[in-house]
């Protein structure tokens, strides 16, 4: 065999500068590695920007947040002891200034804020806490209230001078999702403002900067073990926005397999380009073999061709990739936690330079060895026949590039199921469509003759050896499921975001009404507004602290892991009592207490929180309320509709186990007497986070709430009042963002599928020239043989129509129920439509590339075949 | 000069094509001896087994059946990869439609072989027989860039650059006009003459036949006449 340098030699003579015949290869590596490098560098800097920025995102290295109190003398010294403090709170309040009000974020920090980071003012100013009297406010508020430097507004029953407008505050994104701009104000001006009475939803926050070399962790583990009953919510530096992390890193594998689809659509168009390369280089190969070149030196030859080719494509890939990544950051805007920059990651670019080159590996190996095994004379001799398959000589490098993809994904995935899912659903993906293809050439073969000439050749084209049936099968197939599988994951999320929210949903909820002022409450929006609707719920924060059987309790604490289906174990939730079934909700097991009741605590627990930790009634459950345990009999299981936008706790206490402890009341208000009364799903104080409406509630009249709103915040200063419209706008907003994101990636995925098929389109050129001119010379029309492509391609494109429609839709099922956790519901008018415009799109493309073919001049093409 | 070893040696040779169904039989027992450094001409119509004799002669075919030793080596034993390794610097071959590699420069195409078969100086060896063929102007031409006789030209040197013991040209004047078709088989048979390499030729060209010491002429697949043995 000949040298590797000598192939070189030879492979780079014969290989054209501009990779003529290679293209495809080039287009569909590029595309496929392009898309995953930007995945990989976009999902990486996000990630490391959170975990280098975690101490100042959480503002210590370690916080700890207690709900409706602050922490005890003790607690206090033992976060002392672990290193420099700052402590605080946050809550949600009402700001006035003259007829302008505005729920706000109340922030009070000590002075020792901020331990890590620096707050900027817009005027310039480093500052810390604002003095007592003054306030830092976010650009947001001063917006809303028609606040400048200097001017006053009040909170709750306290005034305040704005002392300068935020430019940029240090640990904002710890702080997580809020319900209005930012004040930042002095320690001690809540509990002035009279916005902390017992039962208040406040939430103390205490930041440690630990020294040099402690470990976070650590401490953290030490505070839960001394102070059990705390209720304690624990972050450390690592996990400064657990959330925003969570967010990322699913999006990322997302956006990974979105990628990997892309290369797997590019393999077919890398293993359609090969072939019809070495198609064309037929005469070549024979030529280098009748010169003395062995089968082995073939196969290193065109190898090194095709390999150089593909390290060309994945490299532009990688490079393009590299820049895309602002764009991208920029396009994705506010859904991003951080901002990327321009970022150099060489890891994730590897990654994705590794995929790139395996599916090469993949999809190529088979036409290199097929050609490498053909006889010389056989390749002088067999002008249009197909290369003979080599899948027994192929097996053993597709096999290992098949197994390195797959260990590669599962390594640098945290959704390994879902990434197996998708890894065989690929597989058999290909493995049908190659199937089909290889069934619709069997069928045309055998199917009587038609009658129309046309016809009789364009199902003769279906089959004839050399037909690319397979191939385009392959990539009309991809491409046409691709285009459902967009419209149906659109049409989805639209859906999603019309119907995961109330056509009606209340006007207003009211967060800490005095439990003592729910009458004046009722009447002071009455007397604005006598047809609305108020219903008021006890709202009241905890945390599980253990649950099971009563003689073998298990302790939160003490588990290694939370699964996901048990999420309400993890931190503080909303709890309430009731007298009575809350609205919306089905006892599924065991019994309702009576109004009266008076026994021993009873709680009722959401059924499917019941079957994650296997409770069943008669179990206990202890909860930290206030750093007071109170333990509870389960005494019924319940199915809550979460849609029903009720009042929806997933712990529902009897009123004598909670009703002693200081708290205050959740409200909402639906002002149209027509209008569903229930609130946003959990009252902004549960899973689900507020809901979304497209087409809101009836609306009154713009004045008519102002009028209210002032009226409440006037009545009620230590209330906050938020208006659900807005917040709805916010996450619509949001939602929106995810779907377009989810909709650029998948595009990839599309113009990978159309390169495949302007490849198989391509690599079939030679052997329609030789038609189309043959047609031409026995009196053939333009039209005639415009007709006849059209024939053939409408024939498996409507096949392929619906094999589409099936795949199309199941990926999508995939994407939007499983991966995302939306609700199935696609609009199939609109996923016909799509699928017919796609159609028409695939078909004009084909024509669009037969075009030239049907130009050409008898007599020219002639003299050239 | 010629030497004890007959250049070619072929027993009863066979071939078959096409699958059980459809079996063709293209050569039907072949008995030939050629010695060294002969000029031979194979003759016959369309169909005869002329090329596809060439094809087996030259290793670029295995025979179905009988027995074959070219330049001295078994050709009946060796797969299709020893056939190309056995044809390295000791087979050229000539075709009708010149097959240059057209990605590669005349001087490339030349290089080829000898790079192929590990000998040095390939680039200047080529040089010399494109010289030797009267292309020192067209080196660095594409075969698209050059005439079809200039093509052939430089299928001649690349056939001979290895100095092979044994060339085998097929009808190589089919695709050019009288003139320069005469012009090719007189540099063809100057270099053969300076190489003192055996020729087979395939024509269908008496008056080319005429040109070689020995002429075979062939039919259905057998030898009808061996004149000049």
């Amino acid at each position: 065999m000949i040298t590797w340098r000598t192939a070189w030699t030879i492979a780079r003579r014969d290989l054209s500068a501009r990779f003529r015949g290679l293209r495809l290869l080039l287009v569909c590596l590029f595309l496929g590695v392009g898309a995953l490098a930007a995945i990989g560098t976009l999902t990486g800097a996000i990630e490391q920007e959170l975990s280098s920025r975690g101490r100042t995102i959480l503002g210590g290295d370690l916080e700890v947040a207690v709900w409706q109190r602050g922490a005890s003398a003790a607690e206090v010294k033992a976060f002392a002891a672990a290193g420099q403090l700052s402590g605080g709170m946050r809550l949600q309040a009402m700001a006035r200034a003259g007829d302008l009000a505005a729920p706000i974020e109340l922030k009070a920090i000590d002075g020792k804020w901020p331990l890590y980071g620096q707050l900027l003012l817009k005027d310039g100013r480093a500052a810390g806490a604002p003095p007592a009297g003054q306030a830092w406010i976010a650009e947001g508020a001063a917006e809303r209230l028609g606040l400048s430097k200097g001017s006053t507004f009040a909170v709750g029953s306290a005034e305040l001078s704005v002392g300068g407008i935020i430019a940029t505050e240090p640990d904002r994104l710890g702080e997580g999702f809020t319900l209005g701009p930012v004040v930042l104000v002095a320690e001690g001006f809540p509990a002035s403002a009279g916005l902390t009475a017992p039962g208040a939803m406040y939430r103390s926050k205490y930041r440690i900067a630990l020294p040099p070399g402690g470990d976070p962790q650590a401490v953290a583990d030490r505070l839960k073990k001394q102070f059990p009953s705390s209720g304690f919510e624990l972050k450390t530096r690592d996990k400064a926005s657990p959330g925003a992390e969570r967010f990322v890193s699913r999006m990322g594998d997302f956006l990974v397999l979105v990628g990997l689809a892309a290369l797997a659509i590019a393999g077919i168009g890398i293993g359609g380009g090969v072939s019809s390369y070495l198609e064309a280089r037929r005469t070549s190969v024979a030529t280098l073999k009748v010169l003395g070149a062995a089968s082995g030196d073939i196969a290193r030859i065109y190898l090194l061709q095709i390999g150089a080719a593909a390290l060309a494509g994945s490299l532009l890939g990688l490079i393009a990739g590299v820049l895309i990544t602002p764009l991208l950051g920029r396009a994705l805007g506010s859904l991003l936690p951080v901002a990327p920059g321009f970022v150099f990651d060489p890891e994730a670019l590897l990654r994705a330079a590794v995929y790139g080159l395996l599916i090469a590996l993949i999809f190529a190996a088979p036409p290199l060895l097929a050609a490498r095994r053909f006889p010389a004379m056989a390749l002088l001799r067999a002008r249009v026949s197909p290369l003979a398959s080599g899948w027994r000589d192929a097996a053993l490098p597709v096999g290992l590039g098949l197994a390195a993809i797959v260990a590669l994904a599962l390594l640098t995935t945290k959704a390994k199921l879902v990434t197996l899912w998708f890894l065989g659903g690929t597989l058999v993906l290909l493995v049908l469509l190659g199937a089909l293809g290889w069934g619709v050439r069997a069928a045309a073969a055998r199917l009587p003759r038609p009658k129309r000439p046309l016809l009789r050749i364009a199902l003769a084209n279906l089959h004839r050896p050399g037909a690319q049936t397979g191939a385009l099968v392959t990539a009309l197939g991809f491409g046409l499921a691709a285009f459902v599988t967009l419209a149906a994951i659109q049409t989805s999320l639209d859906a999603n975001i019309r119907a995961s929210v109330p056509q009606r949903a209340p006007d207003y909820f009211v967060l800490d009404v005095p439990r003592d002022k729910a009458a004046e409450f009722q009447k002071t929006v009455t007397s604005i507004a006598p047809q609305a609707r108020v219903r008021m719920v006890p709202a009241l924060r905890g945390a599980i602290l253990a649950y099971g059987p009563a003689k073998a309790l298990i302790r939160v604490a003490d588990l290694k892991a939370i699964p996901d289906a048990a999420w309400p174990l993890r931190g503080e939730r909303g709890l309430t009592y009731s007298a009575d079934v809350p609205e919306g909700n089905v006892v599924t097991e065991g019994k309702w207490w009576a109004k009266d009741y008076a026994g021993p605590p009873l709680v009722s627990i959401d059924e499917k929180l019941g079957q994650a930790l296997n409770l069943k009634i008669g179990d206990q459950l202890t909860i930290g309320l206030m750093g007071v345990e109170r333990t509870a009999t389960i005494a019924s299981l319940r199915r809550i509709d979460w849609d029903s936008m009720g009042f929806n706790y997933v712990l529902v206490f009897s009123p004598n186990t909670l009703a002693d402890a200081p708290h205050n009341l959740a409200a909402t208000i639906s002002l149209s007497p027509a209008a569903d009364l229930s609130p946003p799903r959990g009252g902004g104080t549960e899973g689900g986070g507020p809901a979304i409406a497209e087409t809101p509630h009836p609306n009154p009249s713009p004045a008519g709430k102002g009028l209210l709103l002032r009226a409440l915040v006037k009545a009620f200063p230590s209330s906050s009042v938020i208006e659900v419209g807005g917040v709805l706008t916010q996450a619509r907003d949001l939602l929106r963002q995810v779907s377009l994101a989810i909709l650029a990636a998948a595009s990839v995925a599309v113009l990978a599928g159309i390169a495949v098929l302007l490849g198989a389109i391509a690599a079939a050129r030679a052997s329609r020239l030789y038609d189309n001119v043959i047609l031409r010379v026995l009196g053939a029309s333009g039209r005639q043989l415009l007709l006849l492509q059209l024939a053939e391609y409408a024939l498996l494109a409507g096949l392929l129509a619906l094999v589409a429609l099936g795949l199309g839709s199941l990926v999508a099922w995939l994407v939007v129920v499983q991966l995302f956790g939306f609700d199935w519901l696609p609009d199939w008018p609109q996923v016909l439509a799509v699928l017919g415009l796609g159609l028409a799109l695939v078909i004009g493309f084909a024509l669009a590339a037969s075009l030239p073919l049907l130009r050409a001049k008898p007599a020219q093409a002639l003299r050239e075949l | 000069m010629t030497s004890p070893l007959p250049a070619i040696a072929a027993r009863n040779l066979t071939l078959q094509l096409g699958s059980a169904d459809s079996a063709v039989d293209v050569l039907r027992g072949i008995d030939l001896t050629v010695p060294q450094g002969q000029t031979l001409a194979l003759l016959g119509p369309s169909g005869s087994g002329k090329s596809s004799l060439m094809a087996v002669l030259s290793g670029l075919e295995r025979a179905s059946s009988g027995e074959l030793s070219v330049a001295g080596q078994n050709f009946a034993a060796l797969n299709e990869d020893a056939l190309a390794t056995a044809r390295r610097g000791r087979i050229g071959v000539v075709l009708q439609s010149f097959h240059l590699l057209p990605t590669m420069t005349a001087l490339e195409n030349v290089m080829t072989p000898l790079e192929l078969a590990g000998m040095p100086d390939a680039e200047m060896r080529a040089a010399t027989e494109l010289e030797a063929v009267g292309l020192a102007a067209r080196l660095h031409h594409y075969p698209a860039q050059l005439s079809g006789g200039e093509q052939q030209r430089v299928a001649i040197a690349r056939a001979l650059a290895p100095q092979p013991m044994l060339v085998f040209a097929d009808e190589p004047t089919g695709n050019l006009d009288t003139k320069t078709g005469e012009t090719i088989m007189d540099l063809l048979f100057a270099r053969r003459a300076a190489s003192g390499a055996t020729l087979v030729v395939i024509t269908h060209d008496a008056a080319l036949a005429a040109r070689c010491e020995r002429v075979i002429t062939l039919a259905d697949g057998r030898i009808a006449s061996d004149t000049g043995a």
